[in-house]
């Protein structure tokens, strides 16, 4: 929350980036042309699983187009995604396909002229492809005797089999489990399913890469990490990282889906090699709805409990469905039973997680990384436990959090910190009084066409995956920082900013670090050859690293800045003190008992340069050793129409505990967000594949169903808050926040529709047939036992219309 | 997929219809391409980009005033349908330009006040940057099950006008789809207008879509209703249409004919929101089950029948000052009590 000890952060602020950017003069990917620059196009398989016979590339060439093939790119193999130490790393990709797994697999890829030579060069191609039977479900694809996806992958160097196209299982127990169910007094399981959805995020992935005269490339990627983008290039074309020099540009949103090197930067980079020319290359939005999505996940959970709603222990089974490629199944298995036990204080707990090869798009991260799957199964099942056992789930949750001095495992189990910041209280009782929680109606005691309802799910992210000891989780961050001659300042970091306002933050950081006004504060452009080195923007740890990076090395700054003016002042460093002084807007220092020895920061810096001494600089690296949970709670209110089905979103009560909050108006924004994120993945959204591995969709939006402003509640229906807490290990008391406003939005959805009409569901999302279909057999089910129900009318209405058509 | 195009440009409708002549008619082999026209594409570049649609030569009929536009007409020279005459028909006609946008359908003061059906259907039609573009020609044309603009015109009674080189024909909105994208436009033809009879100040129209979302969503399916009543709830005429439910838009007959001629009860509302659902021959697709839309096309169709056997006899007591019974009025409270 914003305190009186802040001077910029806690304050709206315009953004930097928001005139470019409303002004249509930001410059994406899209927007960069370089001379002599070629157009790629990407030849894409249409079939889901095919062995690739021939191709021939002759009629492409006849056109003027430069082609690759199998046969032109590095026979490496790598995982485009290196967040997991290389020895932990599953490798199973190339830069074009050895074999088709999904359909949209690249094939092959040509350079002409102009993008509509290209597109003509492309369809040129001739590919013999021979085809092989397409799995789709991830329990046929573990039956014996199934097609095999792959063969063999590389785990770090080493080959390993694939048996079953089961891509990695992980288990892990704790505690005595079959004690702490044997003592249970209740015991609720269920199983869960979760859709395979797309990102939507709002621009396509894309490249240009100019190939360089003394054998470097320059790379600007649609991309959350220039650096990671930087190791994988030079890794796969070999290719010094001195001269591979990957950009930054602003990117259009990525909810994940670029953590990852995604697929048309390095065929790009192929391209440009072989034509010795710069090439771009951008996918079509359907090429993109074919590319990547979250993980659909099947959850069995079970949990064990005293009467009294204390949890004794836990039991969860995962089926996750990686698609075609693995891009961090191994991680996602282990975070998933970490975003359970870090919900709830849970001593005893079983986990056995099981990633499966299909042959659809590949699934990676998506806000959240199987935070809002797992979150969804847990605090339906917490509703559920707490209906059984006659409890208020607010006071079930309150009872079991892990929170202030419990121990919480951020991203896995190498990732265990203790929790030092603690605002769930706060959250759920301010929620709980906006909502009108106490008010709300008795589950399934609605009767009528409309029936209203209010749920509660409550979640967290990790803010980076910190840790004390290195762990198998690649984290930390850097920054440069440096004093200009007139006192302002550059800050150099390699982050992403995804649209969320990362580096606004970062700026705001490092300008109440160093007492100046965040006009003086601007980020410089960013290269990996010139930053040093972040792992990327994802794991909600953009500021929590990222800004924690800037603020280490802006407190290095200041005192360089302390340590210079002491000596201009000829007055001891000690004695000096930096404030911001709104006269001269800027920070000014001085010294309190010789009030006359006071020079202003820009006055230092221009000393500095006119003494010909030196720029006020210093770069450093920042691990963090925490990744404190950012905590959220969702109250949402729903209207249920049992004729039709269809659900509308009243009120929701959005409530964060982010640390300091640096930016109000932006982290509204994220929990917004959230929402309509959350919304989609609980009631609308579902990419579906037909049996032989084509989307249903064909990478249209208007099926893709992401919900718009449209399904959002009115905006005086929106309440945002926030807890008045400050981490002691993050930048000025900040956590994260962008994951954590989604993780619990489904779970608060499922409840808010049990509230109404008292069904449960398990699976999402929660579509307009489904819950007709739920309806109507509990309308069944009454009639049946013969029971008479209140208020006739509309429910007649129901079965009259409904009922007796079929 | 991106793909590549010839472009024809036509600047009048006369050019434009010799463009669309047979090949033989234009001097050219019977084997050239044929020509297809594109108003606002939004249905063509989402199948070129598909591969569904491969024509080498697309004529672009958006720049054709003539095809723009809404206006009322009390004569037509043209003759009535079925060679009937031309003549005064009651309140005269409206006549939409094939080429007038859905965004045009939403502004316009005829439609307002004559055809709240089709506004209603425009106001939930995609989104505001498609509405600009898309036309109504090419909604009719491309012929799809949801094509949102042909219940209402269903219900109004539209027809379509088709004009070649070689004349004009007109084709009751019913008999113009014939299947899934099958329409029997000829290819030398291009559809210059849509006109229906000015409904009669008793009646109301009404349309509803259920989509996946709100907006930007194509209908899992969709009812209008036509109701031409008196004060008394005597039904003159009752038209009911559906969209999504079968291989074409489609008009409910048996449920029509259990209102015409009758005095609308809730009852008989009821059986013929029934009769309607059972007129629905729905498939299973991504957007939604067989199941549900037969079930929800049945709610859909009592409520919006409901809501305008109520206007239609508000008008009408209106207009002849006959105060409704109490047994109306309680009618009245209730229907609108379950549109809430
Ligand atoms: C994002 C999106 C959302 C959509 N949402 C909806 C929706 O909610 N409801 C809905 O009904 N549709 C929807 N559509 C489909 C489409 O917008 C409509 O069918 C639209 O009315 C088509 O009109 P158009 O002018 O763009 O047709 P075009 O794409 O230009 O043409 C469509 C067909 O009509 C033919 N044609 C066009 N003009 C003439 C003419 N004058 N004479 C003869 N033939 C002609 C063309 O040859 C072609 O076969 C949506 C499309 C998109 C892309």
């Amino acid at each position: 929350m914003k305190s009186e000890r802040f001077r910029v952060l806690g304050t709206v602020t315009r953004r930097k980036d928001g005139i470019g950017k409303i002004t249509g003069r930001e410059q994406y990917v899209t927007d960069i042309s370089l001379p002599r620059m070629l157009h790629g196009r990407i030849l894409s398989s249409p079939y889901a699983h095919a062995r690739i016979k021939s191709i021939d590339v002759s009629a492409a060439e006849a056109l003027g187009a430069v082609c690759i093939t199998w046969d032109d790119i590095p026979k490496v193999r790598y995982n485009e995604r290196i967040v997991t130490v290389p020895w932990a790393l599953h490798q199973d990709h190339y830069v074009l396909a050895d074999k088709v797994r999904r359909m949209g697999e690249a094939v092959a890829a040509v350079a002409a002229e102009t993008e509509a030579l290209a597109e003509q060069a492309v369809r040129a191609i001739k590919v013999e492809y021979e085809l092989l039977p397409v799995i789709t479900d991830p329990v046929t694809a573990m039956q014996p005797g199934a097609p095999a996806i792959y063969d063999e992958v590389l785990l770090g160097d080493e080959p390993v089999k694939i048996e079953r196209n089961i891509a990695c299982t992980r288990e892990i127990e704790e505690g005595d489990v079959d004690k702490a169910f044997a003592e249970a007094d209740v015991i609720i399981e269920r199983t869960y399913k979760t859709p395979k959805i797309y990102h939507s995020q709002m621009e396509t992935k894309s490249v240009v890469c100019r190939p360089e005269p003394d054998g470097g490339i320059t790379v600007w990627p649609t991309t959350q990490s220039i650096h990671n983008v930087r190791i994988l290039l030079g890794r796969i074309f070999g290719i010094p990282l001195s001269k591979v020099n990957v950009k930054r540009v602003p990117i259009g949103g990525t909810f994940g889906s670029s953590i990852q090197m995604n697929p048309p930067i390095p065929i790009g980079v192929a391209l440009a090699l072989k034509a010795r020319r710069p090439v771009k290359l951008t996918l079509t939005r359907e090429e993109d709805m074919h590319d990547h999505t979250r993980y659909p996940t099947q959850i069995h959970l079970k949990l064990a409990a005293k009467r009294d709603g204390t949890l004794l222990g836990a039991e969860m089974e995962l089926l996750a469905d990686i698609g075609a490629h693995n891009i961090q199944a191994y991680s996602f298995l282990g975070v998933t039973i970490g975003w359970l036990v870090s919900l709830y204080r849970i001593p005893n707990v079983r986990y056995r997680g099981t990633a499966v090869y299909t042959n659809k798009a590949p699934s990676c991260a998506m806000q959240g990384f199987g935070n809002p799957q797992v979150t969804f199964a847990v605090e339906t099942l917490m509703d559920e436990l707490a209906e059984t056992l006659g409890m208020d789930p607010l006071a079930s949750k309150i009872k079991n959090y892990v929170g202030m001095g419990d121990t919480f495992w951020g991203q896995g189990p190498m990732v265990r910190s203790v929790v030092q910041s603690d605002g769930v209280q706060e959250l759920l009782h301010q929620g709980a009084a906006w909502i009108g929680w106490q008010d709300r109606p008795k589950s399934g005691s609605q009767t009528g066409r409309y029936r209203r309802g209010i749920g509660l799910a409550r979640g967290f992210h990790t803010s980076s995956a910190g840790a004390p000891q290195p762990g198998d989780v690649i984290d930390f961050s850097g920054a440069l920082v440096k004093v200009n001659q007139d006192g302002s300042v550059d800050v150099v970091t390699a982050l992403m900013d995804h649209g969320g306002g990362t580096l606004e933050a970062v700026a705001k950081l490092v300008a109440e670090a160093l007492d100046m006004p965040l006009e003086k504060v601007d980020i410089a452009p960013a290269e990996t050859m010139s930053t040093v080195y972040d792992v990327v923007t994802h794991a909600t740890r953009g500021v929590y690293a990222g800004g924690g990076a800037a603020v280490k090395v802006a407190g290095q700054i200041r005192q360089e800045i302390i340590d210079t003016a002491a000596r201009f002042l000829n007055v001891m460093p000690e004695a000096l003190t930096i404030e911001y002084d709104p006269e001269v807007d800027q920070g000014v220092v001085f010294s309190r008992s010789i009030p006359d020895r006071r020079m202003t920061i820009g006055e230092i810096a221009t000393r500095c340069w006119t003494n010909s001494w030196k720029t006020i600089a210093a770069v450093d690296s920042y691990r963090p050793v925490n990744c404190p949970p950012a905590y959220v709670t969702t109250f949402v209110e729903v209207e249920v129409d049992t004729w039709t089905g269809q659900v509308r979103t009243l009120r929701a009560a959005l409530g964060s505990d982010c640390g300091t909050v640096i930016n109000p108006d932006m982290a509204a924004g994220q929990l917004e967000g959230g929402l309509s994120k959350g919304m989609g993945f609980a009631l609308y959204e579902n990419n579906d594949w037909d049996v032989a591995g084509q989307l249903l969709s064909k990478g249209y939006l208007v099926d893709g169903k992401t919900p718009a402003i449209m399904e959002m509640p009115k905006p005086e229906d929106i309440g945002v808050y926030f807890a008045h807490t400050c981490e002691p290990s993050g930048p000025f008391g900040a956590k994260g926040i962008g994951e954590a406003a989604t993780n619990p939005v489904a779970g608060a959805f499922a409840n808010a529709i049990h509230n109404a009409i008292g069904v449960r569901f398990y699976e999402l999302p929660i579509t307009p047939e489904k819950i007709l279909a739920a309806v109507r057999r509990k309308t069944d089910a009454v009639r049946e036992k013969g029971e008479s129900q209140a208020g006739g009318e509309p429910e007649k209405g129901l079965v009259g219309t409904g009922g007796e058509l079929q | 997929m991106q793909v590549e195009f010839e472009l024809l440009m036509p600047k009048t409708l006369s050019e434009a219809l010799t463009m669309l002549a047979p090949a033989a008619e234009r001097g050219l082999a019977d084997s050239s391409t044929p020509v297809m026209p594109i108003a606002g594409g939004t249905n063509v570049i989402p199948d070129l980009r598909d591969g569904r649609l491969r024509p080498a030569v697309l004529m672009d009929v958006s720049a054709l005033d003539v095809l723009r536009g809404i206006r009322r007409e009390n004569d037509l020279p043209g003759g009535l349908p079925g060679g009937l005459p031309g003549g005064r028909h009651g309140g005269g006609f409206i006549i939409i330009g094939g080429g007038t946008t859905i965004a045009t359908l939403l502004t316009d003061p005829l439609i307002a006040q004559h055809a709240a059906a089709l506004r209603q259907a425009a106001a939930v039609f995609a989104n505001p940057l498609v509405r600009n573009r898309a036309t109504v020609a090419g909604n009719l044309a491309d012929a799809s099950p949801a094509a949102d603009t042909a219940p209402p015109l269903l219900v109004l009674d539209a027809e379509v006008e088709l004009t070649s080189r070689s004349g004009t024909r007109w084709a009751p909105v019913e008999a113009f789809m014939v299947g899934v994208r099958k329409t029997v436009r000829r290819p030398a033809e291009l559809i210059t207008a849509i006109r229906f009879p000015v409904p009669p100040a008793n009646s109301a129209s009404a349309f509803h879509k259920v989509g996946l979302r709100k907006a930007d969503a194509i209908s899992v399916l969709s009812v209008a209703v036509l109701v031409e009543c008196d004060a008394d709830g005597l039904c003159h005429k009752a038209r009911i249409a559906l969209g999504s439910v079968a291989p074409t838009p489609i008009r409910a007959r048996a449920a029509e004919d259990r209102l015409q001629g009758q005095v609308l009860t809730p009852a008989l509302i009821e059986a013929a929101a029934r009769l309607a659902a059972e007129a629905a021959r729905p498939i299973d697709d991504l957007r939604g089950s067989a199941v549900y839309r037969q079930r929800v096309v049945g709610v859909v169709t009592r409520r919006l029948l409901t809501a305008v056997v109520d206007q239609a006899r508000k008008v009408s007591s209106q207009f002849f000052g006959e105060s409704p019974t109490p047994e109306e009025q309680s009618h009245a409270t209730q229907s609108h009590h379950t549109q809430s």
